[in-house]
């Protein structure tokens, strides 16, 4: 029997059972649906991380007080949280101990949520003032786009110099004002536009360009006087990088005090730890995805064989009727699966189809171009089609072996 | 000459074994059907009409004995080659006259063309002049479910033709119907038989089996009498 005559005799009996046949659709749906959501979604922020997370220069680690888990919900965090501030006394020592065996040393301490106001401008709540030094641009991945950076001796006499965002530049100052020169006040205090940073654009839809950088010896004066320390550090090379680490590490923990049974009381920030801890999470987030989508596939697939089942005991007169005019065993087996392979299809696409889309929510949300799974569906209708027929396979078979005489008597 | 018969059976049994005890439905059952014969099957009801009629239909393989159809031994012929012959040699009438309720005359009737593989175009021309020989060309995008008994057991020979069968089948197919109305049916079998066709019936009424030129009588699975009228 030709092929379209199956897919129509299919669809229609299919159709003759919709109630049934949509919720066995369904499940299959679910299933697919969480596995296609969450690896669209993932996707999504990964492209997000991979631009987000590297932000560190090359042979760039960072030393801090609490570990890079920019998605730590406060786990373990009690943990951290008891340990001393780096302070900058202590960064000071730290950079004296590290002399010539690293390129260059940067600190930096950062506090959220500041307003920025230029004459009769202010901006929302959400600058970042960030308080650092000459090596912040090089080490973060920001270079100058105009004006001059910090120097040495703006940190020497904690002088007033800004370097801001592309973002707060271009909130508080028109296109054709030039920024440079004139005066901000951010916490009440006023600062001297000296540069602008290039832009750098978005992480985790968050920009990355709304903050201020001034002088780190300013910062410790007027704005906060606590606060635990980011100190950057760069090698000079790839070469030495983990030699440098080493020491840091070394230098770090003399700086502390710690004895030699102490753990260190700090963390190591490195782009790799940061895209480490993000993978993680990742792989928790999938591994829970594919322990659903199991769940609901092989619930479905159960489904399957039981509309399945229940289907042939109720056509039981038809397929007599059919054997009767000379149906061969295998166009009855054929029919049966191509049955269960479009119900089992049809909840594939439309899980595909939900779960691409909502995936793609979360695109949106990181401001990325739309994503178009195409592995992970292939993957979906590849194990939609063996649920379909895995599950088919046994109502389809004993539709097949009915016996002519017993089935026309609908038994 | 047709003289070669279409169908030879020789000490054919059916016998069903029922726990301890084997109920013998059909018990050394020796016949031939020529073509263009038209049979009538008698007898009391559990005498094994039914029992013989689904093992001259390939629905149902013998015991024992033999059975040849058009040369070919029956008995030797696994399910894919039954189903064949049913498709190609085979028109079955059934008294409850068993068309799928859900689709129209025309697709009832053009079902056994798509087993043989059969175009779908020429299957519509095959099935509507089917249709139209039964006289029910006017009714061909009717569900079952819209005819009179008597129309759809029309529709019913009209499949049993469709595939120009050797042998018409049909197991009480008047069973179900008024007497007017059997008196219809049994007209246009007996054309067909004028056209050609090898007909044999099962019926347990007598003014049915008039109809045809020779009937078979059975009792407790064996063939008590077999007369030409
Ligand atoms: N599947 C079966 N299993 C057991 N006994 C059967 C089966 N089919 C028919 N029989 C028995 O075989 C005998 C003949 O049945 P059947 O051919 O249907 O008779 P008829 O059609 O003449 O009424 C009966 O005794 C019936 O009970
Ligand atoms: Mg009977």
């Amino acid at each position: 029997m030709q092929f379209r005559e199956i897919i129509r005799q299919a669809l229609y009996s299919l159709g003759a059972n919709r109630l049934r046949s949509a919720l066995t659709v369904m499940g299959v749906a679910v299933g697919v649906f969480s596995i296609i959501g969450v690896m669209t979604a993932l996707e999504a922020v990964n492209k997000s991380v991979e631009t987000g997370l590297t932000s560190l220069g090359a042979n760039t680690f960072q030393i801090q007080k609490y570990p890079a888990t920019v998605f730590g919900s406060g786990h373990r965090r009690n943990q951290y949280i008891n340990r001393q501030d780096i302070t900058y006394p202590q960064a000071l020592v730290f950079r004296k101990t590290m002399e010539g065996k690293a390129s260059t040393i940067g600190f930096m301490l950062s506090s959220q949520a500041n307003q920025a106001k230029y004459a009769d401008r202010t901006t929302n709540p959400d600058v970042v003032l960030t308080g650092g030094d000459e090596n912040f641009s090089a080490s973060n991945g920001y270079p100058i786009e105009k004006g001059r950076n910090l120097t040495t001796n703006d940190i020497r006499y904690a002088t007033n110099a800004a370097v801001i965002g592309s973002e707060l530049a271009a909130t508080l100052f028109t296109q054709g004002e030039n920024p440079l020169n004139h005066s901000i006040r951010v916490r009440g205090e006023v600062y001297r536009v000296s540069g602008i940073f290039a832009k750098k654009g978005a992480a985790f839809g968050q920009s990355q360009d709304n903050f201020l950088l001034i002088p780190i010896t300013r910062y410790l004066n007027h704005v906060k006087e606590s606060g635990s320390i980011n100190i950057t550090v760069e090698a000079s090379s790839r070469k030495t990088y983990s030699r440098t680490l080493d020491h840091a590490v070394g230098s770090m923990r003399i700086t502390r005090g710690l004895t030699i049974r102490e753990p260190n009381d700090f963390e190591i920030r490195t782009n790799e730890s940061l895209i480490d801890s993000f993978r993680d999470i990742e792989r928790a987030i999938s591994t829970g995805a594919f322990i659903i989508s199991f769940m609901a596939l092989l619930t479905a697939g159960v489904g399957i064989m039981n509309i399945m089942l229940v289907s042939v005991t109720e056509r039981t007169k038809e397929i007599g009727i059919r054997k009767s005019i000379g149906a061969p065993q295998n166009s009855i087996l054929r029919q049966f699966l191509l049955e269960a392979l479009i119900l089992s299809l049809a909840g594939g696409l439309i899980g595909a189809a939900a779960g691409t889309a909502t995936g793609n929510l979360v695109a949106l949300q990181f401001n990325l171009p739309p994503i178009f799974p195409l592995l992970w569906i292939t993957i979906s209708m590849a194990v939609c089609s063996a649920i379909g027929i895995g599950f088919g396979l046994f109502p389809a078979w004993k539709a097949a072996n009915l016996n002519p005489v017993e089935a026309l008597k609908g038994k | 000459m047709e003289t070669s018969p279409v169908i030879t059976m020789r000490d054919l049994k059916r016998h069903y074994s029922m726990g301890e005890e084997t109920v013998k439905a059909l018990d050394g059952v020796d016949l031939e059907f020529l073509k263009n014969d038209y049979a009538a099957i008698m007898g009391p009801s559990g005498s094994g009409k039914s029992t013989l009629m689904n093992i001259i239909g390939c629905l149902d393989t013998p015991t024992s004995g033999t059975y040849i159809l058009n040369g070919q031994n029956v008995a030797e012929m696994d399910d894919d080659e039954l189903a064949r012959v049913r498709n190609r040699e085979i028109g079955f009438v059934f008294q409850t006259f068993n068309l799928l309720p859900r689709i129209n005359c025309l697709r009832n009737v053009e079902l056994p063309l798509i087993y043989a593989g059969v175009n779908p175009r020429e299957r519509e021309e095959r099935a509507t002049e089917a249709l139209n020989r039964v006289g029910l060309g006017d009714r061909i995008t009717h569900k079952p479910t819209e005819l009179s008994g008597g129309q759809i057991q029309r529709v019913a020979i009209a499949r049993a033709l469709i595939n120009n069968p050797s042998i018409i089948l049909a197991d009480e197919p008047t069973g179900n119907l008024d007497t007017a109305t059997s008196q219809d049916i049994m007209e246009i079998f007996s054309d067909l038989s004028k056209a050609g066709n090898t007909i044999i019936l099962i019926t347990h009424e007598e003014d049915i089996a008039l109809y045809t030129r020779r009937i078979i009588r059975l009792r407790d699975g064996r063939i008590e009498s077999d007369k030409k009228q």
